[in-house]
């Protein structure tokens, strides 16, 4: 659409549209200002969300940091860095932070490599693709309280699914949102099932954008299905796994609805991950510029994380 | 430029939108003034009342207020229910730090210290309440007391709600640990209340007392605040000091509670509701509970009775805390409403026979004193709590579901789980407390 009017507009023709002789290429520069207004007018409305939701707020955030402020609304003078130098100095602040870090780690590496092989699984020809598709791509589309619900129940010590299944299967039961070595994990494990589509499916895409020539003349050497999937495939994959990499790290660092709704935090502190720490500091200890304190210092590792891994990329393109 | 066909006249694309925006906000000033004005003509005034009351006592709230809704035509309370512990304070809190609050909303007792300081909430006006009929003398002295924050009445308390012993009359009868007067036999140590567990074990076959506790650090607090209370030590939190404790006292009731898990007593880890579901199957025979319990044991047709918690350790003590009615501060006080609100609140004070068969004990004394009290049992068996409540030290974080009894969770679950020393457990308990009182009090 924009294409034809521009080709249109460059044969010198009056616009069919709305009759008006096209413009010249060099604009008077009123003109100009004109089309910028209206440019900023058509950004307006995002502008105006974008200051008032998020610049906002993180500037105002970096000021409440910097001041004793208090949810019941007492003691907000400016007390300089207390707040950091407290909450480096707060052995909950890095335990929780230690949690979100444990859970980086351990759900990113299963749900890069389990969308991989699973979309790998369904390129290979599976019939009935489009149900494999929505049935690997649904449990994504779930609140994150449905979600908590489902694996809640599917944990219960005494009445769960899986238990029943473990020990008919002759194993012992496992407490498995209630052992502080196992909560965690178990955590992951809801983690995966529940957001593995959204990796799968990027994965599925690329895959499926890989020109056949290249395994059609690779099969004509003599190269097996091994040999094909990872001398073609993964190292065609490799700008969606930095990018999938990329974007599960960010997600899964800002963990916190599964915990809070599944563990709470618990058992005994274990599962608690940053955010909550943060949530908990704020709201419900009534420490608001504690909280955003954290909040900073957490900020601080995320852009830390971008930078190194961007980094990496770089030198990987270069 | 686009045209468009309107009513048979060629309209611009700009006329159209300024023309609909233009409409637009004649039909919403409209309503805004339809609204105004349908309110003055009923002449009712509305009254936001916020609870956290959602189970069987919630029902009995809801009946309390439709009968004090129907008592006065001039105003409507409209209960607004939300999610018992860390998410009912924190809206609260916000709605109130925020200047849109409700005109009344109920508050556990123990955590109005951490509201009142702040400017949260609003003193009651003794004078105005008198007038209703409702004074100092009608409480017992404990609950008055803790109604009180430096000299001024900041909650009124509805009740008072103890953590209890439930005992199973069939059970207990079979084991020979009933008295004469049909009542549990007394207890003074704990070493005969294990041996009257062990008793009660033998007729069971599965355990003597149930008491759920995994992953809920509320119901850890209770019971071990009650047999701490029990050797007369007292805690104090005093921001900028070191917490004040008895340690023994405090390590010898964890060790007396990891002694009771030992699968026989009691079961070694199980919830809360699986401690209800065992003794309401009547696979043991005791049950520490909270008196909230008592509508769900009654419907599940057990011989039921209750007492306080034995005295084990000489002072009788009983953890307890009170729904209470605070008024949450306005920006700008409604004199209208806030007549309406005392009214409301000394009717359902009034009116609290009903929220006894909820099990709590009602605050208001004229009410325990009635026949129509005496006659409930098992409630009259354990209306002596209210002379021997204890409830949680005073500070800003601590109280019903606050953090800090998660806290207590977090350090000492794996002593009760045998995987942890009572007095390791209970040091980093001690310590997290310290870190809370150094740091800044925000309120």
């Amino acid at each position: 659409m924009s294409s034809s009017l521009a080709s249109r507009r460059s044969t010198g023709q009056p616009d069919i549209a709305t009759g008006i002789q096209p413009q010249p290429t060099r604009r008077p520069s009123r003109s100009r200002t004109r089309s910028n207004l209206s440019g900023w007018g058509f950004a307006t409305p995002f502008l105006v969300f974008f200051l008032v939701f998020l610049v906002w707020p993180i500037l105002y955030g970096l000021y409440m940091s910097l001041t004793g402020k208090s949810l019941t609304g007492a003691n907000d003078s400016l007390i300089g860095f207390a707040n950091y130098a407290e909450a480096l100095a707060d052995a909950d602040m890095w335990r929780s932070l230690g949690n979100t870090l444990y859970f980086t780690v351990i759900s990113t590496v299963p749900l890069v490599l389990v969308a991989l092989v699973m979309a790998a699984l369904l390129n290979v020809g599976l019939p009935a693709q489009w149900l494999w598709r929505l049935s690997y791509f649904a449990p994504y589309l779930l609140a994150s309280t449905v979600v908590s619900l489902f694996f809640t129940w599917m944990y219960n010590p005494q009445l769960g699914l899986i238990n029943d299944f473990l020990s008919k299967m002759g194993l012992p039961k496992v407490a498995w949102l209630n052992d502080p070595n196992v909560a965690m994990w178990a955590i992951v494990i809801a983690t995966l099932w529940w957001t593995v589509g959204f990796n799968f499916l990027l994965y599925l895409a690329a895959m499926q954008n890989i020109p056949a020539q290249h395994y059609e003349a690779a099969s004509l050497d003599g190269a097996g299905a091994w040999r094909q999937f990872f001398s073609i495939t993964l190292p065609q994959l490799t700008p969606t796994t930095v990018m999938i990499v990329l974007l599960q790290i960010l997600a899964s660092l800002k963990i916190f609805d599964q915990v809070y709704q599944m563990t709470a935090g618990g058992p005994g502190g274990s599962t608690r991950p940053v955010v909550q720490y943060i949530f908990e500091a704020g709201f419900t200890g009534y420490r608001l510029g504690y909280s955003a304190a954290i909040s900073y210092i957490f900020f601080g590792l995320i852009v830390l994380v971008s930078v190194m891994q961007f980094a990496v990329t770089r030198r990987r393109s270069a | 430029m686009k045209q468009f066909e309107f009513f048979g006249k060629q309209v611009s694309r700009r006329q159209l939108l300024t023309g609909t925006a233009a409409l637009g906000s004649v039909l919403v000033a409209g309503g805004l003034t339809g609204c105004g004005g349908n309110a003055q003509a009923s002449d009712l005034r509305d009254i936001g009342f916020w609870h956290l009351l959602s189970g069987g006592d919630g029902i009995k709230m809801q009946a309390m207020i439709n009968s004090a809704n129907q008592a006065n035509p001039g105003f409507k309370v409209h209960p607004t229910v939300l999610a018992w512990g860390p998410p009912y304070y924190t809206k609260l809190a916000m709605a109130s730090a925020g200047g849109r609050p409700p005109e009344v909303a109920i508050m556990h007792a123990s955590r109005v210290s951490g509201y009142a300081p702040g400017g949260l909430i609003d003193p009651w006006d003794l004078d105005l309440l008198a007038e209703l009929g409702v004074t100092g003398e009608n409480f017992a002295p404990r609950i008055w007391e803790k109604s009180q924050q430096n000299g001024k009445v900041f909650s009124i308390a509805l009740d008072s709600h103890p953590f209890v012993m439930f005992y199973n009359t069939d059970i207990a009868s079979k084991a020979g640990v009933l008295g004469g007067n049909g009542q549990l036999q007394e207890v003074t140590s704990p070493q005969e209340f294990m041996a009257m567990a062990r008793e009660m074990q033998k007729v069971t076959q599965a355990h003597g007392l149930s008491f759920g506790y995994l992953g809920s650090g509320s119901q850890m607090w209770r019971l071990f605040y009650t047999l701490y209370k029990q050797h007369g030590a007292d805690m104090e939190l005093i921001p900028g000091q070191p917490m004040k404790v008895d340690r023994d006292a405090a390590i010898e009731s964890l060790e007396f509670m990891a002694s009771l898990f030992d699968d026989t007593i009691a079961a070694k880890a199980g919830d809360i509701s699986t401690g209800i579901a065992e003794f309401a199957r009547g696979d043991s025979g005791m049950l520490f509970s909270g008196v909230w319990e008592l509508p769900t044991l009654k419907k599940a047709g057990l011989p039921v009775d209750a007492a306080t918690i034995p005295t084990l350790y000489g002072t009788p003590a009983a953890y307890a805390d009170s729904h209470s009615f605070v008024l949450p501060r306005q920006l700008n006080v409604d004199e209208a409403k806030r007549r309406d609100v005392y009214k409301f609140v000394s009717d359902v004070l009034k009116g609290s026979i009903s929220w006894a068969e909820a099990g709590h004990i009602p605050a208001y004394q004229p009410v325990v004193q009635s026949q129509a009290y005496r006659d409930l049992t098992p409630q009259i068996h354990y209306a002596n709590a209210a002379d021997i409540i204890a409830y949680d030290p005073e500070a800003w974080f601590s109280g019903s579901g606050s953090d800090w009894q998660t806290y207590f969770a977090e350090n000492v679950q794996n002593v009760f789980l045998g995987r942890d020393k009572a007095a390791a457990g209970w040091d980093a308990f001690e310590h997290r407390t310290n870190t809370l009182l150094s740091r800044p009090n925000p309120v």
